[in-house]
């Protein structure tokens, strides 16, 4: 009986192309163009953002530097008569001002009475990005006047006086992975696509109900356990061969699209499948509570739909829980999207096992079975209906 | 088989009960006609017998145990072919036919033999590898038809099977249904077409407002509509026919035409000579052929329901 209803519902969802695209094209989709659009917020292209240098010193000093800018960030663009207006439309990212006298400041004991390097960025440029290219310049500044202080006062530039980046080590902690766009954007828009049963399961309640197959059932005498297991189950094949097809998305296509690759070294499986296990059991159990709700083709079509985007707009889906403001991301704590890509990012960048993901896989497994007890107890007035 | 004795339901929050005091019979090999308006309560008790709704008040006994113990025990002996396509559009005939075996406890070769038995009754052969969203509606009915009767149930409650469908399809509905009653089983068909009652049924049902109206075999059903008149004539104003037809019994007007309860003894032919007699000339006159649909008409007024 199980079988046969399982059966069914595979046989039926294979022969609907439109639910099979809104359930594996629509994440894929998000995957690709969320990870390409947003590639360079993960890793900026520090080294070859377009600007432009105002050279007003021609001492050796501004040359020196200017050079050691062109280093580390690529060689300038020529500087045009109009360069406020490109800077401003943002053809250049920043323009590189030397001011005449800087030789001379940087030989100084004092500080200058107004700063003879200024850095004026286009409108638009990232916070993180002009604030990284302002401690960046700060830097190469400190080494210029460190060399040049030495050799006024020393004579000789000694060994290893300029090298300030053997001062300080910066490293992420027991990295597995170098955080991409890909490494957030494929667990969150799968965890997403997981989540668009809901709109699935509620239009197929609604149509079931309507022509009466859902009574023809249960006067046949069929339990309602099993009419609720045979929707469930054979969504949760639905969310695993998701998973399966966008962690493959990941791995084999972004990389061929120019993007960034998923890899899945040094990655706890255990804790991969315990993690999606759990996001598929809220998933599937949140889509037969709101299924036990809706009463007709609109609501389903409307609320399932909102349940998923309010949750994966709140959840960090669609923006990273990072970038929000702490209010907001206290507001992400309490959705279930949120629950689950924080475990998904633990195993996928922190190479967390299946103990480490416990705490995220547990409010899941408890949300499922407290929307799987209310979809229970509403499924009998559902059929009644 | 079947025998329903006082049964009434109120939903919630409802002003009136759905059910009130329904009782009826329905016996193997015959086929009870159950008619109603809309809101006579006839979904209410299909939801009964099908076990939607749990019996509060009276009871319902199949073979004299309480349908709650049969249903639990043996649900496939009461079957619901209900008015709408409950079936999988997306399935094929043959596909939906396995799910439903399935879902009705047949395994093996007996679901086997029973889809295929199915298909041949329903004579649905031809289509068995057709998708049920791609059938014309009148085999739609059929293949709904078709699902009712694969556990081979004892009693089936048929609810308006021959909506939408054109006449021949509606004709092998009926001959199905009669085929499926001589087999020896209860049948009890619902439906607003009362030519289909009084071609099929053995007795008849009326009921409104959850209440039974009228019951009794389709001949006596018929006989209280025989010793009416039903006549036109012209040459006299309806309040001078009206007069003297009254002479001869209950006389009224009903869409130009006088209707004449005959008082016991009298002929129709002495009430023609009458309103000849008075000046009138009979263009049409009807008698003796008893019409349910009047009856039904006369039991639970015109008013539209809604």
């Amino acid at each position: 009986m199980l079988l046969a209803l399982i059966r069914k519902e595979l046989i039926a969802l294979s022969r609907d192309l439109h639910g099979l695209a809104a359930l594996f094209l629509m994440p894929l989709i998000f995957i690709v163009v969320m990870s390409m659009a947003l590639k360079d917020v993960y890793s900026p292209p520090l080294s070859s953002l377009p600007y432009a240098l105002d050279l007003r010193d021609d001492g050796p000093a501004a040359k020196a530097l200017a050079a050691r800018w062109a280093e580390r960030r690529g060689q300038p663009l020529p500087l045009t008569r109009d360069w406020q207006a490109q800077l401003k439309s943002g053809q250049f990212k920043y323009v590189l001002i030397i001011e005449d006298g800087f030789g001379q400041a940087l030989h100084d004991l004092k500080a200058p009475e107004t700063p003879h390097l200024r850095l004026l960025a286009e409108p638009g440029m990232e916070p993180a990005l002009f604030q990284g290219s302002v401690a960046e310049l700060m830097a190469v500044l400190g080494e210029a006047r460190a060399r040049s202080l030495a050799t006024r006062f020393l004579g000789t530039v000694p060994s290893g006086i300029a090298d300030l980046g053997r001062f300080v080590s910066g490293e992420r902690f027991e990295m597995r992975q170098h955080p991409t766009s890909v490494q957030h954007n494929v667990p969150a828009w799968l965890i997403f696509g997981m989540f668009f049963v809901v709109s699935a399961m509620a239009g197929l309640f609604v149509q079931e109900r309507e022509s009466g197959t859902l009574a023809r059932l249960a006067s046949l005498g069929v339990p309602n356990a099993v009419q609720i297991a045979a929707k469930a189950i054979p969504y949760l094949l639905v969310n695993a061969v998701q998973a399966l097809l966008m962690l493959a998305v990941g791995i084999w296509l972004m990389p061929l699209m120019g993007g960034h690759g998923l890899s899945l070294a040094g990655v706890d499986l255990a804790a991969l499948v315990l993690m999606l296990f759990a996001t598929s059991c809220a998933a599937v159990a949140l889509a037969l509570a709101v299924a036990s709700f809706v009463r007709t083709h609109g609501q389903a079509s409307a609320v399932g739909p909102l349940v998923n985007v309010l949750m994966a707009a709140t959840g960090g889906i669609m923006v990273p829980t990072f970038v929000m403001p702490l209010a907001m991301q206290q507001i992400a704590a309490a959705s279930p999207m949120n629950w689950a890509l924080s475990g998904m990012l633990d195993v996928l960048l922190r190479g967390a096992g299946p103990m480490q993901v416990w705490s995220h896989a547990w409010p899941l497994f408890l949300f499922a079975l407290v929307t799987w007890v209310v979809a229970a107890l509403r499924f009998p007035r559902r059929v009644r209906a | 088989m079947l025998e329903v004795r006082g049964l009434g339901y109120r939903y919630p929050r409802a002003t009136s009960a759905a059910l009130d005091g329904l009782s009826l019979v329905a016996e193997r090999g015959s086929i009870l006609g159950l008619l109603g308006p809309n809101g006579a309560g006839k979904t209410t008790f299909i939801s009964h017998l099908a076990g939607w709704l749990p019996v509060t008040q009276g009871e319902i006994l199949v073979d004299g145990q309480p349908l709650s113990v049969v249903r639990r025990k043996q649900p496939t002996r009461i079957a619901v072919a209900p008015q709408d396509y409950a079936f999988y559009a997306a399935l094929t005939v043959r596909e939906n036919l396995e799910c439903f075996a399935a879902c009705a406890r047949l395994s093996g070769e007996r679901k086997r033999t029973r889809v295929a038995d199915c298909l041949a009754f329903a004579q649905l052969e031809r289509f068995a590898d057709t998708r049920a969203s791609d059938l014309s509606g009148g085999l739609k009915r059929r293949l709904n038809f078709a699902l009712a009767l694969l556990p081979e149930p004892e009693l089936v409650l048929f609810d308006e099977p021959t909506v939408g469908v054109d006449p021949q399809s509606r004709a092998f509905l009926i001959e199905s249904v009669q085929a499926l009653a001589r087999k020896g089983v209860a049948v009890v068909y619902t439906t607003h077409y009362m030519e289909e009652i009084e071609a099929i049924a053995d007795r008849a049902l009326i009921i409104d407002h959850g209440r039974v109206l009228r019951e009794g075999s389709l001949a006596e059903l018929l006989a209280e509509s025989a010793a009416r008149l039903r006549l036109h004539a012209e040459g006299l104003d309806d309040a001078t026919l009206l007069e003297a037809l009254s002479r001869y019994g209950v006389a009224r007007l009903q869409h130009g035409d006088a209707l004449l309860e005959l008082a016991p003894g009298v002929s129709p032919a002495t009430v023609l000579q009458a309103v000849e007699a008075a000046g009138g000339r009979v263009r049409q006159a009807d008698f003796g052929r008893g019409n349910l649909g009047e009856l039904f008409m006369a039991l639970t007024q015109r008013s539209l329901r809604d």
